[in-house]
């Protein structure tokens, strides 16, 4: 199930559609949407969506463990800050598409070729916000800390930590909302999720699978994206949160690296 | 006095003394929303007339609306009511952006342009009123010169790459670019250190000597006010004019406690502020260079009052005093047997200053110095304090650079 | 496994993939940086314009790209347009920020003094705002078109792909070489264009080369 680029002359021959085709457009895709033989099934939206989710959650907390602890260390000890530029770079440049189909000889089809490149690429944002946050703290208060007696971990995790969860924080949200985004893609390596429809949808000329599919990804990209301003909103202290917006302003989200393939 | 002149270039003014505009506030106002007349930076019924050619210093508290009066003037800030008047035209009616091309402006942070280099910035007005390239890099070299930088060392670096002092000075060439008849300059010296700020102050007065623009300056600084103004207008929280006058006359007869406590207590000093060691005449040290005949030395210090022997070089370039006893009996002077001690005070430098550094080196006597560092002559702390005793408010020629006497 | 033999004999193929890739490249950012400059401008003066502006380019980021071409194909079909369309759109957000950073970051003394030397408003934003906000717009121009040349090769599934075309043909043809000539020159192409982007962003700014005090 390898076939991915599309075969519909139909499709070949699309001419700019009038509005009211653009109307049936939809209708047809909600058509399909309201479909009950869409909903059961191992093809069906609750298991696709459960499948997109499980791979996404997977690989967001894979790269929390590897690059959290990374970017905190080196955001502490000042050390190696040169590793978290490469990083940064590096994940900017490769293209999405390339690093999930990059293991396909080594990992074959499937789950785990897609997991693996999902995970590398949640990492960058992670990495590279973790440093950022442990960076950007006013260095009196670190002082202010060791002079009354705390040791390394303690001021770690007593006052490094919390300063700087609002920019952790954010650089999760963008890992998770690019591995949502991503793991579309891992359908062409006939991995499962909501990019199955898209790319069946292409590979058999089916219209209104292909755009009910990309309604049901950007739906949830788009979810993904409001429940982590929220899980922000709520997990930063609210004395911290005035001067988060304002270091978010240089941060941003190019300290992202790529986007959403 | 340009040499290469296009044809199409517009009417070049004359390079000195380009000529100065006079400057009127009539009844000027600024207030800010419905606010009431006390708030920061509000002006209240603000009227002064500058003469052409004049220094008038703006001075007073924090929030007294002397930098909101400095930018009614080009219009950055425009008056509730009232009218500014330059050259007899209120600036309201005339085109902005013309208007303020004619007038320069000296901001403490410079404002230079960082992308361009010194000359280009020096040369933004020119380039936008139409001058050749040739005349434009003409002006940048002489202006460049005049603020005391080295065209050919600063015309192509950017600012980053200056010190303070030396941007500050960029900052006044800019201004003075287009040559206009009206400089505005608000705390132009405040970023800098104190022994910069002096320098760069008595420079700035040494150019105005000869430029003679009407120029409007504010500070928060008394002395700075005193030390540079023709004319001070003192003014208060809410915008009032507290008192308008000549700096002799601030220090005098203050018009109100509040410019009395604002001059500060210590006047009778800061008269000191108002005569500059070029007022003085300077005493007459015993002078000898290297390799002089001692005996003939000895003798010259007989009478002298000071009793020191001051040694110079060939340029008359001071070396350092000599006590009359470490003197041998006989043969050449010898170098080293000066002891430089004394600071060195220029002829615009004020008695305060004056003052201030020979009791800070704890000296008698500081000697004057001519731009090129050759000796005028030396002035006592005593002849300094005789000014204190005096009670002659009238304040001597200020802008006179050679001094009240020229020495051989 | 990489069958350099077939590389050797199909370099012609490669090549017009790897031209099709930078064609499609230059001509979102191009256009999105057209675009961009004007919606910048305006959303950097109009202050209140920014957040709608923001959002909805936002909102267009983060839409997963196989879903927004997806969107479009019925619509536009399987064509270089549609890919365009999708490339520019996600090109805006990142430069439309970085437009709007740049003017912000202007020094106000420097706009002070370049208001009171009597530049009138087109002559500040080209010889002073625009210069001074090069060097962030050019970092944004680099990102955007890093990340374009990653997202065109997503379009190989509408039939464009440039590079990715090999990508998807290899795929299809369970041919390794043609993944791997894909993979590799994809990541090549996107290295090479952070880098020269990056050295002609200093040649433009040869004043933050300058030492400082």
């Amino acid at each position: 199930m390898s076939a991915c680029s599309p075969s519909n002359d139909a499709l070949r021959r699309g001419p700019r559609r009038g509005a009211a085709e653009s109307v049936s457009i939809l209708e047809s895709a909600v058509g399909w949407l309201s479909n009950p033989a869409h909903w059961q099934g191992t093809d069906g939206v609750p298991t696709r969506l459960l499948e997109h989710v499980e791979l996404s959650a997977l690989a967001v907390i894979l790269a929390i463990l590897i690059g959290l602890p990374l970017g905190l260390a080196i955001g502490h000890t000042g050390r190696g800050s040169i590793v978290v530029v490469s990083i940064a770079n590096i994940g900017r440049a490769v293209p999405s598409v390339a690093l999930i189909v990059a293991f396909l000889p080594i990992l074959g089809l499937g789950f785990r070729t897609t997991l693996v490149a999902l995970v590398l690429l949640a990492i960058p944002p992670i990495v590279t916000n973790a440093y950022a946050g442990i960076r950007t703290i006013d260095p009196d208060l670190v002082e202010a800390a060791r002079s009354v007696g705390m040791n390394g971990r303690q001021v770690l995790s007593q006052v490094e930590l919390p300063a700087a969860l609002p920019i952790v924080v954010t650089g999760i949200r963008t890992s998770a909302v690019q591995v949502v985004a991503t793991a579309t893609l891992g359908a062409i390596v006939a991995g499962g999720g909501l990019g199955r429809y898209i790319v069946d949808g292409f590979a058999l000329g089916d219209t209104p699978r292909i755009v009910a599919g990309a309604v049901l990804v950007a739906g949830l990209a788009i979810l993904t994206e409001l429940v982590f301003a929220l899980i922000e909103r709520l997990v930063v202290s609210p004395g911290l949160r005035a001067e988060r917006d304002g270091a978010r302003q240089d941060l941003g989200r190019s300290s992202s690296a790529t986007t959403p393939a | 006095m340009s040499v290469t002149s296009d044809p199409a270039d517009p009417p070049a003014p004359p390079t000195s003394s380009g000529g100065a505009a006079t400057v009127a506030f009539e009844h000027v106002t600024k207030v800010y929303g419905r606010a009431r007349k006390d708030t920061p930076g509000a002006v209240d019924d603000l009227s002064l007339s500058v003469p052409a050619g004049k220094i008038c210093i703006l001075v007073g508290p924090s929030g007294c609306g002397k930098t909101t009066s400095l930018k009614m003037v080009n219009r950055l800030i425009e008056p509730t009511s009232g009218r500014i008047l330059i050259d007899g035209v209120d600036a309201a009616t005339r085109d902005v952006t013309e208007l303020r091309r004619g007038i320069g402006y000296v901001i403490q942070s410079t404002g230079l342009f960082p992308h361009q280099t010194i000359g280009q910035n020096v040369a933004v007005v020119p380039r936008l009123l139409g001058w050749s390239a040739a005349r434009q890099t003409e002006r940048t070299e002489e202006l460049l010169g005049l603020v005391g930088l080295d065209p050919a060392r600063y015309r192509d670096r950017y600012p980053s790459q200056l010190s303070g002092g030396e941007r500050q000075r960029v900052g006044v060439a800019r201004a003075l670019a287009a040559d206009p008849p009206v400089m505005l300059m608000d705390e132009p010296f405040g970023a800098v250190d104190p022994i910069v700020r002096d320098r760069l102050q008595n420079e700035f007065l040494r150019l105005q000597a000869e430029l003679a623009k009407t120029i409007l300056f504010v500070t928060h600084d008394i002395d700075e006010a005193i030390k540079m103004g023709d004319l001070v207008a003192v003014m208060q929280v809410g915008g009032k004019l507290a008192q308008f006058g000549t700096p002799a006359e601030i220090l005098a007869a203050p018009a109100s406690n509040f410019v009395a406590r604002f001059v500060g207590a210590d006047r009778g000093l800061k008269r000191l502020s108002l005569f500059r060691v070029g007022d003085l005449t300077p005493a007459r040290p015993v002078m000898a260079r290297p390799g002089d005949d001692v005996e003939e030395i000895r003798r010259n210090l007989a009478d002298d009052p000071i009793g020191y022997l001051l040694v110079v070089d060939e340029e008359r370039r001071p070396i350092g005093w000599v006590d009359p006893i470490d003197l041998p009996a006989t043969g050449p002077l010898a170098r080293e047997l000066a002891t430089p001690m004394s600071p060195f005070l220029e002829p615009q430098t004020t008695l305060k200053d004056a003052l201030s550094m020979l009791l800070g080196a704890d000296v008698q006597a500081g000697i004057v110095i001519d731009p090129d560092q050759r000796v005028l002559g030396s002035v006592t702390v005593d002849a300094i304090t005789e000014v204190m005793r005096t009670k002659g408010q009238r304040r001597g020629p200020r802008h006179d650079p050679a001094g009240p006497d020229e020495s051989r | 496994m990489i069958d350099l033999r077939w590389i050797g004999g199909h370099l012609g193929a490669i090549g017009d993939s790897l031209l099709q890739h930078v064609l499609l490249t230059v001509t979102a950012v191009g256009i999105g940086f057209a675009i961009s400059l004007v919606l910048g401008l305006i959303a950097q003066r109009v202050r209140w314009t920014y957040g709608p502006i923001a959002a909805t380019t936002g909102l267009l980021y983060t839409i997963p790209s196989l879903a927004l071409f997806a969107f479009l194909v019925p619509f536009t079909g399987l064509s270089f347009l549609t890919a365009e369309i999708g490339l520019v759109s996600y090109t805006l957000l990142i430069l439309i920020r970085n437009v709007v950073a740049g003017l912000d970051g202007v020094p106000p003394d420097v706009s002070e003094a370049a208001v009171a030397m009597g530049l009138t408003s087109r002559q500040r934003l080209v010889r002073v705002e625009l210069p001074l906000a090069t060097p962030v717009i050019v970092a944004g121009i680099r990102i955007a078109t890093v990340t374009t040349i990653g997202l065109v090769t997503v379009t190989g599934i509408i039939g464009q792909g440039g590079l990715g075309q090999q990508i998807f043909l290899g795929l299809q043809l369970a041919f390794p070489t043609r993944i791997y000539v894909g993979v590799v020159g994809s990541i090549l192409l996107a290295f090479l264009a952070d880098v020269g982007l990056l050295a002609i962003q200093r040649r433009l700014t040869p004043w933050t080369q300058a030492g400082g005090r």
